[in-house]
């Protein structure tokens, strides 16, 4: 039973952090129609964004993780703005430019910091004791940020003019646009803000894990799995996705073993692909 | 219904230039285990040709306008297929080369049946997907594939009981196998070249016009299989172990960035790709880990200012060139360089 609970912490700290991940990733398809391959990159670049700004700059941990939000948000709007922009309706070449941009990130990282990784650790230390059960602080910190910024992306997508702006133009973008909607102004703000989630992501996580050049690449194969599982595009399939993923990872990871319970994971996303390719939760946003 | 049109009669399944050459090339290849011992050089043409294998693999689908990030994991079921028929007793190349090609060509039939249903970046998510799922499938037999250590110790496969241990023939083989992959390639995409223009440039209608589509993609998918399974094998041989870290997304990438930097277009597209990218890497040596890098900025490159990649871009300037050459006067020169990239 302890067990259990444990893993179940764990699964939700999991499915918060990559529910973050796989909003941005899904936000992407559904407005602008492009997978971003980059996704990951941008993650592990928030990651050194924050080391840098702890260990270089000496700024605390709040402000290094902010630093690295603006980094990726930016890098993120301007790579749109510039070079995605002009082939968005050609969904190979905007694939071939986000994994060229996801190659050049990941080398770009190996060539500034080098293969290592480096001491990079959270500062909140310690554990919560509730009954019988121990908490470690530094998931609750990072569960109830991403539970904020859930809270926040979702008031911002369905509260606010921005918001239904997005909404509108993944809707239809020719009816959008023809009510004065600005694809050349919202493409990039949207590209920007799934970016900087990633980087949100990548700075407050990886001090706990890990932080390597290549740590985007299995930050890629979650968010592919998590949106495919609610549906490409769909915002709410996404959280709903993520949190079984983590709970799937967390409890076969105890009970099955790491690659029996991916496997398990894969091959249904691979059977939802098939049977059902607008996901568990997802209404066809957008033809493929 | 309608009868199929019969477009392979209309343009007959003839070779042009670029098939020619192509061949032409891999018989060359032959040659370089014999004209020279240089070990170095050895190593860099084994590579060029494997590279080159698996990028026809990418090629044949993206005649189809299908991404697939799957070759790797049809390398593996080649691979892993050639050197389990070499542990068990069978050697024979004239053997084990075939069944390196029909195994994972076996299994593209029924999961073509599934995944060819899907469309664009579904197609490319399901294809990154199986890469993921073969790779877990070893990590989880190791009784059979040697799990995380892979499989190494393998007995040399033989000619006609010739064994073909030395690095001499390691490079012959996989020249060998190269140049049946080019020349099943260059027959694939030139006598359905009608058929797979159709699909690629809408399939919706192509099917309506009565071309059964399923039947072209799940043949092209089949043969793409088959290909990237002599690639994994002639991989294999050539680093003496089979293991799940050769046959990863890394893989795909690095073969999907072969194809469309050489260009898509052509199938010299793959071969100058994979000459160019694996040399460049090579001779970045000790600083190979920025290779990545170098492939990222080359695929931004490509597909901001020549789409068509490497050959692409000759032949453009070439055709324009001609014209030139042809029309001195700047309107019509103009106008023919209009049609050239209106037809690109």
């Amino acid at each position: 039973m302890h067990e259990f609970l444990t893993a179940g912490i764990i699964g939700i700290s999991l499915g918060a952090q990559y529910a973050l991940l796989a909003l941005g990733f899904t936000l992407i398809f559904g407005i602008l129609g492009v997978i971003n391959f980059a996704h990951g990159g941008f993650y592990a670049l928030g990651g050194y964004v924050a080391y840098a700004a702890v260990s270089q700059f000496g700024l605390p941990f709040p402000l290094a993780v902010l630093a690295a939000v603006i980094v990726t948000a930016a890098l993120g709007a301007l790579y749109e703005r510039f070079l995605i922009e002009r082939l968005v309706d050609d969904h190979l070449a905007t694939m071939m430019l986000t994994l060229g941009l996801y190659l050049v990130i990941s080398t770009g990282l190996l060539a500034v910091f080098g293969p290592q990784s480096p001491e990079f650790s959270f500062p909140v230390k310690g554990t919560l004791r509730a009954g019988t059960l121990y908490l470690p602080l530094e998931n609750l910190v990072v569960l109830a940020v991403c539970a904020a910024a859930i809270g926040g992306l979702w008031l911002l997508i369905y509260r606010t003019d921005f918001g239904r702006a997005l909404r509108a133009l993944a809707d239809d973008r020719k009816v959008a646009m023809t009510q004065g909607m600005r694809p050349g102004l919202l493409f990039p703000l949207a590209f920007g803000l799934a970016t900087g989630l990633a980087g949100l992501t990548g700075a407050l996580v990886t001090p706990i894990l890990a932080l390597s050049p290549s740590a985007g690449d299995p930050v890629l194969v979650t968010s592919f799995l998590t949106v495919i599982l609610g549906g490409l595009g769909s915002i709410a399939g996404a959280v709903v996705a993520a949190i079984i993923v983590g709970f799937v990872e967390a409890y076969a990871s105890v009970y099955l073993g790491g690659s029996a319970g991916a496997l398990i994971l894969f091959v249904t996303v691979l059977v939802i692909l098939l049977a059902r390719p607008t996901g568990l939760f997802g209404r066809e946003i957008r033809g493929a | 219904m309608a009868p199929e049109p019969n477009l392979a009669a209309r343009s007959p399944s003839r070779w042009g230039a670029q098939e020619w050459v192509a061949v032409a090339i891999f018989v060359a290849a032959l040659a370089v285990p014999y004209a020279t011992e240089d070990l170095l050089v050895h190593s860099i043409v084994n590579r060029v040709l494997i590279g080159a294998m698996a990028a026809f693999s990418v090629f044949i689908m993206l005649r189809m306008d299908l991404l697939s990030f799957a070759t790797p994991a049809f390398m593996a079921l080649g691979g892993y297929s050639a050197v389990l028929l070499a542990m068990n007793g069978v050697t024979e190349v004239l053997l084990i080369v075939p069944a390196s090609f029909i195994v994972p060509a076996l299994v593209a039939l029924p999961l073509g049946a599934l995944v060819l249903r899907l469309r664009g970046v579904y197609f490319v998510l399901v294809t990154f997907v199986l890469t993921e799922i073969l790779q877990l499938i070893v990590f989880l037999t190791p009784g059979l594939t040697g799990g995380s250590d892979g499989l190494a110790g393998f007995p040399a496969p033989t000619l006609l009981g010739r064994d073909l241990s030395d690095a001499q023939s390691v490079l012959a083989l996989a020249a060998a196998m190269a140049l049946l992959a080019v020349v099943i390639t260059a027959a694939l995409t030139a006598h359905f070249r009608q058929h797979f223009a159709a699909i690629e440039e809408n399939e919706v209608l192509a099917e309506s016009l009565g071309l059964v589509v399923w039947r072209y993609k799940a043949m092209g998918f089949v043969v793409a299989a088959g290909i990237a399974g002599m690639a994994g094998f002639a991989l294999g041989n050539m680093l003496l172990t089979v293991h799940p870290t050769s046959f990863g997304a890394q893989q795909a990438v690095d073969t999907i960035v072969y194809t469309i930097v050489g260009g898509r277009g052509s199938i010299l597209g793959p071969v100058v790709g994979a000459s160019l990218l694996v040399t460049a890497a090579d001779f970045l040596g000790n600083q190979g880990q920025y290779a990545q890098g170098l492939f990222g900025l080359l695929l931004i490159f490509v597909t901001l200012v020549a789409r068509g990649g490497i050959t692409g871009a000759v032949v453009t300037l070439a055709r324009r060139l001609r014209d030139a050459r042809r029309t001195p006067d700047a309107p019509a020169a103009a106008a023919s360089e209009a049609a050239a990239r209106g037809g690109a």
